[in-house]
């Protein structure tokens, strides 16, 4: 199991980001699916260590991120892409995925090759020595998975990765979340339904801080029987299972 | 894109243009290499290879012999990589790395070969082939240089160099573990 | 998005994909200049030097620790001559160099704040260099002026040196927390001894230890709200 947590909880001030939310789950591709708001984003700082639950248990990588020492092991395995990824515009596309290998402590000779193994990945090699400020924002987020897939690591967290990617690209990351997934827990956050069923094994959906739906995509669909909203199967079950969790 | 227009961009800083080179370039340098070298060697032979035209495509002089040119590349890294191997097995590949001899038609690369005993046959250390043989091909010296060193003229060094090659040859033959390697390898240069 | 190479001719058992990336991560390279590769020995860190040598570049970062390091050594050095000003001004420099390159400021704190080379590291060895770099400028300036005198001797390079001393405990206690705690220490027990020696510090009051104790408590409190300063994340779930 990559993730372990129990009744994680997350406030601000007086509003419940995340409410009681528990989670198990080992290799594989796990999509996290929801309307804006609904806790996605905090659950997934949560699980890069980049925030602390205000109370709940969590096991990352079989070690407990609240230890110093834990901490910085699970770091240096863990490949995070946040929702809105600032970037130094001076830097060129290898130089910024270097910068983070290099802070996410890898061995400085394997540094190298694992750079240009991420580039490729991602299809940047033709802009590995640009400039960040002359790319789109589609090259630009592929630069931020680059950047967390670097060190190949075992629990990969992406937060909207498909924003701002074209049909093509998204067709080519579908592909990639699939490879990443043989060995790693990739969780992917998402508001849009169809990434969801090409590419995970596994789907949550939250709403209002809550996990209101666990399961399999097509138990997702098989939610969705006989609901008038959606276009696609998996979007009905999608909005079958928000009423019902809303009613 | 012809070759010559390849390495010249490469020469100007592009790698996609090196990119280019390597699809076009890299498969038969591999196989070429591979009919001396071991799969893992091949594989170290051609990143060095291929580094060295990244950083010395501004030598290059566009006269279409980029296939030449390369190969050129390739055997000065085996070469390398072999010397710190030790000299036997600088041995074998120096059979390989000629670009004069005729080729024998046999086609087995050798099992084992008694690289010590061969090396021997060359004569004592010191000796004019073996000398020849050393600055030649272990030291990946040219003909010029290796001529000004023993003080001989340019073709005496090379029909010194032809006669280590006979003698590692029969030396190789003669333990029955056939160090002939393929024409295709002993014609080098241009492709 | 696989980019490999399908070779046709080319022997089985040689891997071009695997030759192609060593080739390629040679050429993309970037390669350290001299400065950043004697910090990395010195740090022991590759990230870390690297962290520490783009600290300038970051423009708007850097103007706004000036600053806040500045404005903190001025209050310090020519403040009303309470020692508490003096106490606390390390902490609102930290904070100033905390916020300025945390949230909101540098663009990619998120990712950073889940790197293994912690922030908190990161903070503890860029304050070091805007310190040094302003002790330096400020002993240049010394020469020119006595406020610039008076001010770097006061506060800039004592706290280049207290900078120096947390980071080095940080290292050593692979804790950035251990080396913020141990930088405050030392700086209050300068400022403490400097009062006592000359009383430079005009206040009339008598050096007691219950004061003192209450100084350093203060001390405390501020330099763990400093080191958590870069923590405090904007509340948007």
């Amino acid at each position: 199991m990559n993730i372990e947590i129990a009744d994680v909880t997350r406030q601000f001030g007086r509003t419940r980001a995340v409410a009681g939310v528990s989670l198990r789950t080992g290799a594989g591709v796990f999509g996290l699916l929801g309307p804006n708001g609904a806790g996605k984003t905090t659950l997934l700082r949560m699980l890069a260590t980049v925030i602390t639950p205000t109370s709940g248990s969590m096991r990352l990588l079989d070690r407990d991120p609240g230890a110093y020492a834990a901490r910085r092991e699970i770091r240096r395995r863990l490949g995070y892409l946040p929702q809105s990824l600032g970037y130094y515009p001076g830097f060129t596309v290898a130089e910024f995925v270097e910068y983070f290998a290099l802070l996410k402590d890898m061995p400085p000779r394997q540094v190298p090759g694992a750079v240009a193994t991420a580039i490729e990945r991602v299809e940047l090699a033709g802009k590995a020595r640009a400039k960040l400020r002359t790319l789109s924002g589609g090259m630009l987020r592929r630069v931020g998975i680059a950047q967390a897939i670097v060190n190949e690591p075992e629990l990969l967290l992406l937060d909207e990765p498909t924003a701002g990617l074209d049909p093509e690209q998204r067709v080519a990351f579908r592909l990639l979340l699939r490879e990443l997934g043989a060995r790693a827990t990739v969780v992917v956050s998402t508001h849009l339904v169809e990434d969801i069923g090409v590419a995970c094994g596994e789907v949550a959906l939250m709403d209002a801080g809550k996990l209101v739906f666990h399961g399999t995509p097509q138990e997702l669909t098989a939610k969705g029987e006989g609901h008038a909203i959606g276009d696609a199967p998996l979007e009905r079950g999608y909005s079958a299972v928000l009423a019902a969790a809303r009613s | 894109m012809d070759d010559d227009g390849l390495i010249a961009l490469v020469a100007a800083g592009d790698d996609s243009a090196l990119r280019a080179l390597f699809s076009r370039h890299a498969p038969w340098l591999a196989a070429r290499l591979r009919a001396a070298l071991p799969a893992a060697d091949v594989e170290d032979v051609l990143q060095e290879t291929f580094i060295a035209v990244w950083r010395g495509a501004g030598g290059y002089r566009p006269d279409g012999t980029a296939g030449g040119w390369l190969w050129g590349i390739a055997r000065r890294q085996a070469a390398l990589l072999l010397r710190r191997r030790g000299p036997a097995a600088a041995v074998l590949f120096s059979q390989v790395a000629s670009d004069q001899d005729v080729g024998d038609p046999a086609d087995t690369v050798p099992d084992r070969v008694d690289l010590d005993r061969a090396v021997a046959a060359l004569g004592p250390p010191g000796g004019t082939e073996r000398e020849v043989w050393r600055l030649l091909y272990l030291e990946d010296r040219p003909v010029a240089e290796v001529a000004e060193m023993t003080g001989v003229p340019p073709g005496t060094v090379k029909s010194r160099a032809y006669r280590a090659r006979q003698r590692l040859r029969a030396a190789l033959r003669a333990d029955g573990s056939a160090a002939e390697l393929g024409s295709r390898m002993m014609r080098g240069g241009a492709r | 998005m696989t980019g490999t190479f399908p070779p046709p001719d080319s022997p089985p058992d040689v891997d071009l994909g695997r030759v192609w990336i060593g080739v390629v991560g040679e050429v993309w390279r970037r390669r350290p200049g001299l400065l950043e590769r004697s910090a990395a020995a010195l740090l022991r860190s590759p990230g870390l030097a690297r962290a520490l040598l783009t600290t300038p570049s970051l423009l708007v970062p850097w103007l706004i620790a000036s600053v806040a390091v500045l404005g903190a050594g001025a209050a310090a050095t020519f403040g009303t001559g309470q020692p508490i000003v003096a106490l606390m001004a390390p902490a609102v420099a930290a904070a100033g160099i905390g916020y300025a390159y945390g949230p909101g400021i540098d663009p990619a704190w998120e990712l950073a704040a889940s790197m293994a080379i912690s922030d908190r590291i990161v903070l503890l060895v860029r304050a070091l260099v805007v310190f040094a770099v302003y002790a330096l400028l400020g002993l240049a300036a010394s020469a020119a002026s006595g406020v610039a005198a008076v001010l770097t001797v006061g506060w800039l390079i004592p706290m280049t040196l207290v900078s120096a001393l947390a980071l080095a405990a940080a290292m050593v206690a692979r804790s950035a927390n251990v080396g913020v705690a141990t930088g405050l220490s030392g700086w209050t027990i300068m400022v403490l001894s400097w009062r006592a020696a000359d009383g430079r510090f005009t206040a009339a009051v008598t050096y007691t230890a219950p004061r003192a104790a209450l100084y350093l408590a203060l001390a405390a409190c501020c330099g763990i709200a400093a080191a958590f300063a870069p923590r405090v994340r904007k509340g948007t779930p």
